[in-house]
């Protein structure tokens, strides 16, 4: 018997939300300088006969690359942003170690500016310790019963499996 | 599904930056069709119906040196009181004309005002991009342009009258 401590966010998980994050930013910031460029090159050609239809193409290329922008911002890079720094305070900051049985609860929420969580209770005794975990990782601990959780700000980063 | 709630839900931002992209772009161009008098000739005609883009672009075509545009504006007597219009070079103005108005208004020769559209015959200035009504209409320069001294005014007049 063996015991392994698995991690919610492996460096693996961690690569790979670093590259989305990356990529997502550079293509969000390509959308927006090349929208930028169109519309100064529309006010640049604008002429007196061709004022209105110019004014109309560039305020319709900003607004739409901006709502682009805002969409892919707010649903597609936040998002993964935002885990990417809950799994790095995770990963680098100091832990506590909390056992006993393991109850996913169906308690979710999100906290402002941070990651969607679901609740977690881990009984041990008469006492219970009321945790936190990503919404994206609670699938992890679902099958958990007795088990020895690492926790950090009362976020679950890790638990032990015996093997 | 999802992408339209997703919508709904950043509704607010979408409007808002829509609103802040409208009156940016809108701003700037302002800025870009529009300059100082000292650069621009001016021209109101109390007509019903004036193509302004088209008359401006044509006169534009031969516009005098030291000047970025020529502005084409129908004007009402709203505008009367306004300092743009105070500024203005150019004005046709029916033969009905309020006399105050006209004081203030310069004929383009000593010999007195220049007919800018004569009912009788049909014929004028610009009836291509100018609508006349039924009556006769003449040319003058304002008494506020910019443009007197370095005879810009003059010139754009002459070639209005002369445009078919």
């Amino acid at each position: 018997m063996e015991t392994k401590i698995i991690e919610l966010y492996t460096d693996a998980d961690m690569e790979r939300m670093g590259r989305h994050v990356r990529l997502w930013r550079r293509i969000l910031l390509a959308v927006a300088a090349v929208a930028l460029g169109i519309c100064i090159a529309l006010a640049a050609c604008t002429d007196t006969l061709n004022a209105p239809r110019m004014e109309l193409a560039t305020v319709a290329v900003s607004t739409v690359a901006g709502w682009f922008v805002i969409y892919k911002w707010v649903f597609t890079l936040s998002p993964v942003r935002r885990e990417l720094a809950h799994a790095q305070m995770l990963r680098s900051e100091e832990r506590e170690t909390v056992a006993g049985a393991v109850r996913l609860t169906d308690e979710q929420f999100k906290i402002r500016k941070s990651v969607p969580v679901r609740r977690v209770i881990v009984s041990h005794g008469e006492d219970e310790s009321r945790l936190l975990v990503c919404g994206s990782r609670a699938a992890a601990l679902e099958k958990l019963d007795q088990a020895v959780l690492y926790v950090c700000h009362g976020y679950v980063a890790a638990y032990e499996v015996t093997v | 599904m999802k992408v339209l709630k997703n919508i709904l839900s950043q509704l607010h931002s979408f409007v808002l930056w829509l609103l802040a992209s409208a009156v940016f772009w809108g701003w700037i161009f302002t800025l870009v069709t529009d300059t100082s008098p000292a650069k621009k000739v001016t021209i109101y005609c109390d007509v019903p119906a004036v193509q302004d883009r088209l008359l401006a672009a044509e006169l534009e075509k031969t516009m005098p040196e030291g000047l970025r545009m020529i502005q084409v504006h129908a004007f009402n007597y709203v505008m009367l009181d306004t300092a743009s219009f105070d500024r203005g070079d150019i004005f046709i103005v029916p033969a009905s004309e309020d006399t105050d108005l006209l004081m203030d208004l310069i004929p383009l020769s000593e010999g007195g005002p220049t007919k800018a559209y004569d009912a009788a015959s049909g014929k004028g200035a610009a009836t291509g991009y100018i609508q006349y009504t039924d009556e006769d209409y003449y040319i003058y320069l304002g008494s506020g342009s910019a443009h007197l001294d370095d005879g810009a005014a003059f010139a754009v007049a002459q070639e209005l009258l002369e445009l078919p």
